[in-house]
């Protein structure tokens, strides 16, 4: 069943890492699985938290992500990259929970203030080495909700564009693959995102540039 | 403060790409000291650069909550779980089933069901008065009738001896 993961000479490309594991877990091996899982979980569940905004939803649509994959391990074919399917799954389960409006209630909380250790963001001592002071602090809190902010408003393809282009690095065909438009669509998208953000952040900006 | 170069995605893209250290390598070296050469001499372009930057900067903000030690175990639970036939699935969920309200709401349905077919067949016989009487009628009817039967059978035999003795030889 494996024999195309070891295609070096021939006509089609070799097969990332991540596609001959999944061919054994096809076969029904499972270990092979735990390695993926252990290699994609924190990607994934950090795209989907930032996503919805929420770390229990995220947690749970993250166990659906893997789930389906697991489920659909014998119809699995390596036709793209294993994190292109893989993120097309958490793109397609986060747009849907945000469009069924089970989880709107995280992004309307958006407007209120909140401490920046709510929905599990790392406290600000992790952004020095040093304990920040409670200026500082609330300085960390305050931007911090100002860029969740920025995010969570913009439109939901702008920001799982921009989210895998930042956070997960993304090439823009990659993302294309992962929303299944254009490549020349995904540049537009985060054009038009980056514009709204360096629009929305634009005091953050003027105080970095001084 | 404009730049023509603005308008064309091509430059956007390659702007984006600066500001995000894409161009970091050595593939894209001629292309970055180009765009570098430009915006010596765009302040438009070099604003665009600095903004830009400052929003990635700013996007490092967010790092990632942590993911909940359980989060493994959990879905290898379900994927167990969904390992298993169906019917094992079924015995494992009545297994798990909590069966005190069961018994509660099956008792309380099995009283409101007798109450309806009481009160039903009580409706029933309601709903034909005349039914028992028409029976009590036609039994005395049939009693009268038989009774009537037999006291011709009797006046039979008083009369068919008495004109057999009459007739002429």
């Amino acid at each position: 069943m494996t024999q195309g993961v070891n295609t070096i000479g021939g006509a089609a490309p070799p097969l990332d890492r991540d596609a001959q594991l999944m061919l054994r877990v096809r076969d029904g091996d499972e270990h092979s699985f735990g390695v993926l899982l252990e290699k994609h979980r924190n990607p994934v569940i950090h795209f989907v938290f930032r996503m919805v905004q929420d770390r229990a939803v995220a947690e749970e649509l993250s166990q659906e992500v893997f789930l389906r994959v697991y489920r659909s391990r014998e119809s699995y074919e390596p036709t793209a990259k294993f994190t292109t399917w893989l993120f097309r799954i958490a793109t397609h389960l986060a747009l849907n929970s945000l469009r069924d409006g089970r989880y709107e209630k995280a992004l309307q909380r958006l407007d209120a203030p909140r401490p920046a250790e709510k929905d599990g963001e790392l406290p600000a001592r992790e952004v020095s080495d040093k304990a920040p002071s409670m200026e500082q602090r609330m300085v960390y809190e305050t931007r911090l909700q100002e860029v969740r902010d920025a995010i969570g408003l913009l439109p939901e393809k702008q920001r799982a564009a921009v989210l895998m282009h930042k956070y997960q690095e993304m090439e823009y065909s990659q993302i294309a693959s992962v929303l299944e438009c254009s490549e020349s669509a995904v540049k537009s998208l985060l054009f038009r995102a980056y514009e709204t953000l360096r629009a929305r952040l634009a005091h953050m900006i003027t105080g970095a540039a001084k | 403060m404009t730049c023509p170069l603005l308008d064309k995605s091509a430059h956007n893209e390659l702007l984006l790409d600066y500001a995000s250290g894409r161009l970091n390598n050595p593939a894209s070296a001629i292309r970055k000291a180009r765009l570098e050469r430009h915006m010596e001499e765009c302040p438009a372009c070099a604003a665009f650069r600095i903004e830009q930057t400052a929003v990635w900067e700013a996007l490092d903000l967010w790092k990632p909550a942590p993911v909940s030690l359980e989060f493994n175990r959990r879905l290898w639970q379900r994927i167990e779980a969904a390992a298993q036939p169906w019917y094992n699935s079924l015995a494992e969920s009545l297994r798990m089933a909590n069966w005190k309200p069961m018994v509660s709401l099956t008792a309380a349905i099995l009283v409101i069901a007798a109450g309806f077919m009481f009160d039903h067949s009580a409706a029933r016989t309601g709903e034909h008065p005349g039914f028992s009487n028409m029976t009590i009628r036609e039994a005395d009817q049939v009693e009268q009738t038989l009774d009537d039967i037999d006291l011709l059978h009797q006046l039979d035999a008083v009369m068919l001896p008495a004109a057999a003795n009459s007739k002429p030889m």
